[in-house]
């Protein structure tokens, strides 16, 4: 998946940097490598294909017109990418919600069960669900213990989150836990989250290993 | 809000990387970005950390259109170069001017209803019966799909909860006079379910409910069964 990570960033930024200066060859490129990529994470977050790519269309019109303000010393491109991805899909988001009728995207009745097996009794018809992409997500380094040092619903609100682009609100129905208990999770979570992933950076910085093969440690 | 305490300002960045940070508060946020250099360096950190998790999902190619659609957008952009494939999506530049333009393109979904724009349209309801199928497979039911009065939004609610077997979904379709069916999107089988796909709603003459593997649909188009169907009529 990312094995040249290095090279395709640096082909990724010198296309990013061309496009920045009005180069439609190195635009044209750039979309055929990070196309693909960016519909998936949209199509995630917008599961109507039709919407997705317009979406996707508005995200590259925006990155023809501002990948001049792209700065490689900053970041990836890919992360750059990406990111300008996420906000457009959330944004499109925040437009059907002003509208009437969307309380929720689910809106089930809530049962007074406050059972563990409940917290997962949805997530487990969904197949290629959000919890099953943070386990593959794990392979990226640093991100698998750190995601096992969350609590399981913890991880299960992150990746409703971060995958499915679910409100606090609507990750709250989903696990059929209060509100008020779910923006906690969130909260400590990204706090955990953070600290784990600072660190574990720092020691990547130090130790030459590739990838960290056994689980051994941590 | 308070954006002055660091770390009530990292959280929030985080918040606003992993897409909880919502609405008004989402805006002002985005607002103070170019001015906050704090911030923003707060924001890069998060998505250094995060935006890892988006590589594990599987690429999915976008259809041919969308280029063209794009080369066209750009065509007519200040940069220099000459526009290529201009032409096959000239009659739609207008229609896309942004994304703020979705509003307005859901709206022409339902020019029925919108010959008497106004907030207080009611709301369409569409019952959606189960067909053979459904009653073959043990999948008997009804489902209720209300498109609001401005056409921008379908709920669909099964009457009684539908049993599905754990590996499958449902996904509401709109079908066209003439042409393919158009997926709205997987609803729950046993919740209401806000798509809010009002633009495919144009011409569509009928609304479906079909059975599919996880995830919805592989093609685009439905795979499984069709459990329920309903006529939209205006």
């Amino acid at each position: 998946m990312a094995k040249d990570w290095t090279e395709r960033n640096a082909e990724l930024t010198g296309l990013l940097g061309r496009t920045g200066l009005g180069d439609r060859a190195a635009f044209a490129t750039l979309y055929r490598h990070t196309s693909a990529h960016l519909l998936a994470v949209v199509l995630r977050i917008h599961r109507d294909r039709a919407q997705a790519e317009d979406i996707v269309q508005e995200i590259y019109v925006n990155v023809w017109r501002s990948a001049g303000q792209f700065d490689a010393a900053q970041s990836q491109p890919l992360t750059w990418l990406t990111s300008i991805a996420r906000n457009r899909a959330i944004d499109a988001l925040r437009r059907r919600q002003t509208q009437p009728f969307t309380q929720s995207t689910l809106s089930g009745e809530l049962t007074n069960d406050d059972d563990d097996a409940d917290v997962y009794a949805q997530v487990a018809d969904e197949g290629d669900g959000p919890l099953a992409l943070l386990s593959r997500a794990s392979d990226a380094r640093s991100l698998e213990h750190c995601m096992q040092a969350l609590s399981a619903p913890q991880r299960q609100g992150i990746a409703l989150a971060f995958y499915d682009g679910l409100s606090h609100a609507e990750v709250a129905q989903h696990l059929r836990q209060p509100l008020g208990t779910v923006k906690s999770w969130l909260r400590r979570a990204l706090i955990s989250l953070k600290g784990c992933l600072d660190t574990a950076a720092q020691s990547d910085a130090m130790r030459d290993a590739p990838r960290g093969g056994s689980a051994g440690g941590l | 809000m308070d954006y002055s305490r660091p770390e009530r300002a990292d959280a929030l960045a985080g918040e606003y990387v992993t897409g909880t940070l919502r609405g008004a508060a989402r805006r002002r946020f985005e607002a103070l970005l170019p001015a906050h250099p704090a911030l923003r360096e707060a924001v890069a950190a998060w998505q250094r950390r995060l935006m890892p998790l988006s590589l594990s999902i599987a690429p999915v190619a976008p259809s041919p259109e969308v280029w063209k659609r794009i080369e066209a957008r750009i065509a007519g952009s200040s940069r220099p170069a000459q526009g290529s494939g201009s032409q096959a999506s000239a009659p739609r530049l207008a229609f896309w001017r942004g994304l703020a333009a979705f509003a307005s393109v859901a709206a022409l979904g339902l020019a029925a209803l919108l010959a008497n724009p106004g907030p207080a349209l009611p709301p369409v309801v569409v019952v959606l019966n189960a067909t053979d199928a459904a009653t073959a497979g043990a999948l008997p039911g009804t489902f209720i799909a209300s498109i609001s009065g401005d056409g921008r939004a379908v709920v669909t609610r099964p009457l009684v909860n539908v049993a599905l077997q754990a590996d499958r979904v449902l996904e509401l379709w709109a079908l066209p006079g003439s042409g393919a069916p158009r997926s709205l999107g997987l609803i729950s089988a046993n919740a209401s379910t806000a798509v809010k796909r009002g633009q495919d709603l144009k011409d569509a003459t009928a609304l479906a409910v079909s059975l599919e593997p996880p995830g919805g649909s592989p093609t685009g188009a439905p795979t499984g069964p069709v459990l329920y169907v309903g006529k939209l009529t205006l």
